[in-house]
């Protein structure tokens, strides 16, 4: 398979005044063509941060080492115009707020005219307007969107316009970032499905930017689980999700009851996040693990592979030998 | 429903003036209303738990503020042991608030941020008369932190809310309405502003009030996998009526009412490998100004015909406490 | 108490409209207490020397028509102007918060009545008022500080409303309602207190207007004759051809006001919640 985007040691700092907040530190990981990953992680975990970091939309005066090679160029070296070039073309973005985004004075056939021609500026309406009805069908819009104000529309539509509107370049990567947390929970159903749909027909790539697990099993064929700005575990949704390896994932795993199967017991994970200023010896997650040894707190432990695709980072991984 | 419930929710129905913008109003006409709660019945058990779930808009939360009194009801009455809440809150308002109180959603906005948590915390105890002087106070306030799993009780005490994490705010407010005792306690998406990793302690806090302490609790939620896990029986609202209700299991796994079945269908799930029907329904939940004679959810059914949208449907019993409110449940002979 | 000290030394570190609303501030007080050491002359005291020239017969600032010293009596001015601010901005500020608290957490008709009364405050011409009174029921400080309290606390009402408004959807109100507390402790315990600081900020520039209100009377005649106030100086100097007279009076009261503009507005910034170290 050929990988769409390789991310190396990436280490983003926000350096404040009187203070370096290490929000992701030191991840790797790669994206096959056609795959969607979920980065799942909690408030703090530093998954918006990676994402931002990948699209260069941090905020000044923040700190980013390591690569992102994204068809052969280093997205965090490249220039400004050539980033600027890539995003929406190449990779768009929606965000969770994306539906306030929309201008409230603007039909939405203007503000996506506007937005098309800023990376093709020579487009006839016309042709924008068959792209663009082409796509919200796609998202399960009728035609008439085309023509509203947002302030016309529910939020479930607004957020589909946003979604329409991220593909109207055709990207080969789309990244959602917490897209559809705000809406309820049967839109956010059927949005979800209509993503995972309209995938047969585009082959995109996608990264799915969440802290529900549930959104994740639904959507997602591989797995990046972060905590405090590090990469905890990654794999395959169903190995990951079924046999979790790194402690966290089996906490993170057991707060999350089921919708029909066996009522198990919801576990949390006791004690708080670490402060992101300091530096960390051994693994971040150590003073609230239960399985914590004494090499936890000393040794950093590297990305141990499990299974055929995963890892672990966790030293318990160490020993035992999955799959091989 | 048993005639002798500990708590007896009864018709509670809560309008809102409908601001249409016009600033005067011809004398005889009727001003439109907006409907949140629209004659809900439930009674609920010492020791149980009642979830209530819907989507947002479904006047889920209005009842909640409507049962613990932050607004008053259009009409209806709740009985708490067989004795009016309207009587209780006419001799003495301040015993009817040591029997129901509430958990809100926001943890991080039920402290006032200017106080320590030790003077928040003194506050309610000192109101209602609990303890005899300060340090007696002050000996139950640290009791109660410990036994909550909020150690070095003096170290949190002399805190200001804003110092503190999501989880151990949730579970201060718990603790602060614990005080008094409560028998029938409102906890409205209490933990949907929590981070993952700590919502088990507030669910499973909540689980113990109900076992232990004998109250009456009501799960106020959006996520439907968490309520189907903390509540003992389950009711749907859409619209502001209760659509379906029945034990949880009952609820999910067999659900009747075509709205809970779009609702369950719709819920993403941890179980990559759960089969799920695929049920798509147009539109969000209009805002509930004079809903027609019909079946509330007819406009958005994809089973309604024209019964519902003639007249309301009345209550089908499916055996044991389930029952759903539906026209096509009655005529099972007919095409569903 | 050290964490109020703590932010207090902070905000002065970091915003310098507070630090500069500040050092003037002490350096006002420190005259009100140093004055009789400061003033050369007995300020009252109607001296030979009438219309000396600054510099003139050890007069600093020179003398007025009655041979009084300039100088000392703008010392002494200084405690006449901060009495009324500080008088008159907290009978506005007292007023303004209660009634606009009552109005926008009670709401509904009270707030109907209240909102209205505000309004019609906020319209009519406060000084034309205050002069109308002034002059029927005589001109003595005491009087000139009521009145100007008095007709301005429509616009601390306003603002305490807006808080007021907001602070009762906030959840920490519901659920001390939930706890049984009765609205009066509500509203004393959790509305003011958490609403109060714009109303502070804008009190605190209301001084500002209050030394100008003042003097704008003075200066029309309808001041106390019995106390020296500034504005009652430039009203002197008006008669008088000898420039020294307004002028030294009216850069006093130009600092003044400045300096209670820069304290509002500095504790403006460093009360809103939203205010961070270092912002601007």
């Amino acid at each position: 398979m050929e990988h769409i985007l390789v991310v190396k040691n990436l280490s983003v700092t926000y350096v404040n005044k009187n203070r370096r907040v290490m929000a992701v530190r030191d991840v790797s990981f790669d994206i096959d063509k056609g795959d969607s990953l979920g980065i799942v992680g909690e408030s703090g975990s530093g998954k918006s941060t990676l994402a931002m970091a990948l699209l260069r939309l941090h905020p000044d005066g923040t700190k980013i080492t390591g690569e992102a090679f994204f068809e052969g160029k280093n997205l965090l070296t490249i220039s400004n115009e050539e980033m600027n070039d890539i995003r929406w073309t190449k990779i768009a973005v929606v965000f969770q707020k994306a539906m306030n985004s929309l201008s409230a004075v603007h039909r939405i056939s203007e503000q996506i005219e506007d937005i098309y021609r800023v990376h093709c500026p020579q487009t006839s309406s016309e042709e924008i307007k068959k792209r663009a009805l082409e796509l919200l069908k796609l998202v399960n819009l009728p035609d008439r969107v085309y023509r509203l104000y947002p302030h016309e529309m529910s939020g479930g539509m607004l957020q589909r316009v946003a979604i329409a509107i991220s593909l109207l370049h055709s990207p080969q990567l789309l990244i959602f970032d917490e897209a559809t947390t705000a809406l309820d929970v049967v839109t956010q159903g059927q949005i979800l499905r209509e993503i995972v749909e309209m995938e047969k027909t585009l082959s995109t790539t996608r990264i799915m930017i969440t802290h529900d697990m549930s959104v994740v099993a639904t959507t997602c064929n591989k797995v990046a689980v972060m905590y405090a700005g590090e990469l905890m575990e990654f794999g395959l949704v169903k190995d990951v999700l079924t046999h979790p390896h790194h402690p966290y994932t089996q906490g993170l795993q057991g707060s999350f009851p089921s919708l029909k199967g066996e009522n198990n017991i919801l576990t949390s994970i006791p004690g708080f996040l670490p402060d992101l200023s300091k530096e960390c010896k051994g693994c971040v997650f150590a003073p609230r693990c239960s399985h914590a040894t004494e090499r936890c707190f000393m040794e950093k432990p590297p990305m141990i592979s499990v299974g055929e695709t995963g890892g672990a980072a966790c030293w318990l991984c160490e020993g035992e030998k999955y799959g091989k | 429903m048993e005639n002798k419930s500990f708590i007896e929710i009864k018709e509670i129905q809560k309008f809102y003036p409908h601001k249409d913008g016009k600033l005067f109003h011809r004398p005889g006409e009727e001003r439109k209303k907006v409907k949140a709660v629209d004659g809900v019945n439930l009674s609920i058990n010492r020791g149980e738990i009642l979830g209530i779930i819907g989507e947002s808009g479904c006047g889920k939360s209005t009842l909640g503020r409507v049962l613990v009194r932050l607004e008053d009801p259009t009409s209806g009455d709740v009985f708490i042991d067989g004795v009016s809440t309207k009587e209780m809150l006419k001799t003495d308002p301040k015993a009817f608030c040591r029997q129901v109180q509430i958990i809100f959603q926001n943890p991080f906005d039920t402290f006032t941020p200017r106080d320590t948590i030790l003077k928040i915390m003194l506050r309610p105890l000192k109101h209602h008369n609990i303890g005899k002087n300060y340090e007696e106070r002050l000996e139950i306030i640290k009791k109660a932190l410990e036994a909550g799993g909020l150690r070095p009780a003096e170290d949190i005490m002399s805190r200001y809310p804003h110092e503190l994490s999501g989880g151990q705010l949730q579970r201060l407010s718990i603790i602060r309405s614990m005080f008094l005792n409560p028998g029938f306690i409102i906890a409205d998406e209490p933990v949907s502003m929590l981070d993952v990793s700590v919502r088990a302690e507030i669910i499973n806090m909540l689980i113990d009030l109900a076992q232990n302490h004998n109250a009456a609790v009501v799960f106020i939620s959006h996520d439907i996998a968490l309520t189907r896990y903390i509540s003992d029986n389950i009711a749907v609202m859409y619209l502001g009526r209760i659509v379906e209700y029945g034990s949880a299991d009952e609820v999910i796994k067999n659900p009747q009412h075509p709205y809970t079945r779009v609702l369950i269908s719709n819920c993403a799930s941890v179980d990559p490998f759960e089969q799920r029907e695929e049920i798509s329904i147009e539109g969000e939940p209009p805002t509930p100004i004079n809903p027609g004679p019909g079946c509330y959810f007819a406009p958005r059914c994809y089973m309604a015909d024209e019964e519902c949208f003639r007249s309301y449907p009345g209550c089908t019993l499916l055996g044991g406490s389930h029952y759903a409110t539906c026209h096509k449940l009655k005529h099972p002979s007919d095409e569903a | 108490m050290k964490r109020i000290w703590d932010k207090f030394v902070d905000s002065i570190k970091c915003d310098y409209q507070f630090r500069t609303g500040i050092i003037g501030l002490a350096f006002l007080l420190l005259i009100v207490v140093l004055g009789p050491v400061i003033a050369t002359h007995d300020p009252y005291f109607y001296g030979p020397d009438s219309l000396a020239a600054p510099g003139e017969a050890g007069h600093l600032l020179g003398t007025n028509h009655m041979g009084q010293d300039i100088f000392s009596m703008l010392v002494y001015g200084v405690r006449t102007s901060l009495l009324v601010a500080i008088t008159a901005s907290m009978i506005s500020g007292i007023l303004g918060v209660v009634i606009g608290g009552i109005g926008g957490y009670f709401g509904g008709k009270i707030d109907v009545i209240v909102s209205e009364i505000i309004n019609i405050f906020l319209m009519i011409p406060t000084f034309f008022l205050i002069m109308l009174i002034v002059s029927l029921f005589g001109s003595n400080i005491m009087n000139v500080m009521i009145v100007i309290g008095l007709t301005t606390w429509s616009s601390n009402a306003k603002l305490m409303r807006a808080q007021a408004l907001s602070l009762r959807e906030r959840t920490f109100v519901k659920s001390a309602i939930a706890l049984g507390e009765t609205k009066l402790q509500v509203l004393f315990k959790y509305i003011l207190p958490n609403g109060i600081f714009p109303v502070v900020a804008n009190t605190t520039r209301g001084m500002a207007g209050a030394i100008l209100t003042e003097a704008s009377l003075s200066f029309l005649g309808l001041g106390d004759p019995n106390i020296i106030s500034w504005g009652q100086m430039i009203y002197q100097g008006k008669q008088q051809t000898s420039w020294w007279i307004s002028t030294f009076s009216g850069i006093a009261i130009i600092l003044t006001v400045i300096i209670f503009y820069m304290l509002g507005d500095g504790l403006n910034h460093v009360l809103n919640p939203k205010y961070k170290k270092g912002g601007k």
